[in-house]
């Protein structure tokens, strides 16, 4: 289905630039058509032949190779910005439920914190770079990317599992009660059990999430050797080589899906006990 | 010994506000070691209040409970009791054996031997091919039959029941009331059984207590005076409908004489 549709997305793009206006087309008086010309939308075709290609002329690095790296790079400090966002989320959520004050004390800055533009936040983690120590380690600059990418990661993961917490029937906490169980028995053998189909899709915005995180901060800083570097490096030239930057942005999309693909698999596994919604 | 000994118990909820509720008042109730003893009366009557006392699930507001002797905390903490409700409340991500070996895990036992205990159990409600299956594959009345299971799994003394068949069909209800007195006379277990259902009430007790709502109290108690085991040849029996009669009578004066007071007020 998904090799259809990528079919039908080119087809389109293609049917565009064959009828559209090569300038640009003002619909009552708005500027509401995008240019067709080649420079704006290159050939389907064309875009996928500059993979082929070296990256700059007289290299020998054929520009896949230059994306797959970059996305590779990227992939990893989304990883570990999703696996740090997701255990801050999963903590501050288990913090939550414990405390009724910390719920009342800590939700708000979350919901705050989700309002501030990412563009902002970034110069400032990355300045940490190089001047941080923590444990005699310095702070290296690849790890602010991931931090802001666990910035937007956290954020889904802690709500979804807070609600989550608090799903289980009452009857089912008499129950824990009943066999004066302690309140993290309860967390361990109820409330976290019942939180995973809540956690599930929280899990895979967080996935997404980090790579926007990520890629972001990349843009914002310039940080070298990933994704997003190579697509404001790709989109200066564009003037020159329009299909360039569309290698680079495929390869962002590639990277959220990969992402978004390992979370669909541990979704498979962690669901795989639970009733099935099409059980008739 | 009893098994539990309640005295001038009182419960009042939201105290002192306007929405104050007073859900138990001045109940007195003795439970004989290896006795079935029913709470039933309409809704509002405080019958699962009442439980949720014996089973240190709520506080008294006046009055003493002891439960095996101990005070009823102790009594939770100890584990002298199970119990179930009229939901199941398996956990659908645990297999059917694991669901029953949750107080177990809780109590500390070691993993062979909360097994071997599992199946020991589903053995006696009958479901020992259904060990490794998950909850929501199991009709209604196998889900309430693992439920039960699981309350006496630890092997209590007494077994807390809220309107644990509620949810059944007729049929599967009459053939678990059988075989939870067979269940209860094998281990000797003491129950306190909560139930909207004169036959079902009056069937499996020795003592029937009626209650009454605003506020909940005992109005009655009524000895079912069946002679021998009981069977489902039992249930043809006069005694049977004498009982079911006497219970019934019990629970219309309840009605009746709110009715009386309500004139009286007037």
């Amino acid at each position: 289905m998904f090799v259809v549709s990528l079919l039908i997305v080119a087809v389109v793009w293609e049917f565009y630039k064959w009828v559209g206006p090569a300038d640009g087309g003002k619909v009552f008086g708005w500027s509401l058509l995008p240019r067709s010309n080649d420079n704006a939308m290159p050939h389907v075709w064309d875009m996928l032949s500059r993979y082929g290609r070296p990256e700059v002329r007289g290299s020998d690095r054929e520009i896949w190779r230059v994306v797959l790296a970059g996305a590779w790079f990227s992939f990893r400090l989304a990883l570990v910005g999703f696996v740090l966002g997701s255990t801050l989320g999963i903590a501050l959520a288990v913090l939550m439920a414990r405390f009724k004050v910390a719920e009342r004390g800590i939700l708000p800055y979350l919901v705050v914190s989700q309002t501030v533009p990412l563009i902002a936040l970034a110069p400032l983690v990355v300045s940490w770079g190089g001047k941080l120590e923590i444990f005699g380690y310095e702070w290296p600059r690849w790890l602010s990317a991931s931090v802001l990418g666990a910035f937007l990661a956290f954020f889904p993961v802690s709500v979804g599992t807070l609600k989550g917490f608090t799903s289980p029937p009452g009857a089912s906490l008499e129950l824990m009660q009943s066999y004066a169980a302690s309140w993290w028995q309860t967390l361990r053998r109820l409330r976290f059990p019942a939180a995973v189909p809540f956690m599930v899709p929280a899990l895979k915005l967080a996935a997404s999430s980090s790579v926007i995180g990520v890629v972001v901060a990349e843009i914002s800083t310039g940080l070298k050797g990933g994704i997003g570097r190579l697509i404001i490096e790709y989109g200066r030239q564009a003037t020159s080589d329009p299909a360039k930057v569309f290698t680079a942005v495929f390869g962002a999309a590639l990277l959220g899906l990969t992402m978004a693909g390992f979370v669909a698999l541990a979704d498979l596994w962690m669901m795989r006990n639970r009733p099935k919604e099409t059980a008739a | 010994m009893s098994a539990i000994e309640i005295t001038s118990v009182s419960k009042v909820f939201n105290r002192g506000s306007a929405n104050q509720v007073d859900a138990l008042v001045g109940v007195d109730l003795s439970v004989a070691s290896g006795e079935f003893v029913s709470l039933i009366g309409p809704s509002g009557c405080g019958k699962s209040t009442l439980l949720r006392l014996i089973a240190n699930l709520l506080e008294p507001s006046e009055g003493s409970i002891v439960v095996n002797g101990k005070s009823p905390e102790q009594a939770r903490l100890d584990q002298d009791y199970g119990m179930a409700f009229q939901q199941s409340g398996l956990f659908e991500w645990r297999t059917v054996a694991k669901n029953i070996e949750l107080p177990l895990e809780l109590k500390g036992w070691g993993k062979s031997e909360r097994r071997q205990r599992a199946l020991e159990m589903l053995d006696m409600v009958k479901l020992a091919d259904f060990a490794d299956h998950h909850p929501w594959q199991l009709s209604g009345g196998m889900q309430q039959r693992v439920a039960i299971a699981r309350a006496l799994a630890v092997q209590p003394s007494l077994l807390l029941m809220d309107e644990p068949f509620g949810a059944l069909d007729e049929m599967t209800r009459e053939h678990m009331q059988s075989e939870l007195l067979n269940i209860c006379r094998a281990q000797g277990t003491t129950v306190v059984f909560v139930t909207h259902s004169i036959p079902e009430a009056v069937y499996l007790s020795n003592r029937v207590v009626v209650m009454s709502p605003r506020p909940g109290r005992i109005t009655r108690i009524v000895d079912v005076a069946i002679e021998g085991e009981r069977s489902d040849a039992t249930r043809d029996n006069t005694a049977f409908f004498a009982g079911i009669t006497a219970v019934r009578e019990a629970l219309r004066g309840v009605e009746m004489n709110d009715h009386i007071r309500g004139i009286e007020d007037r």
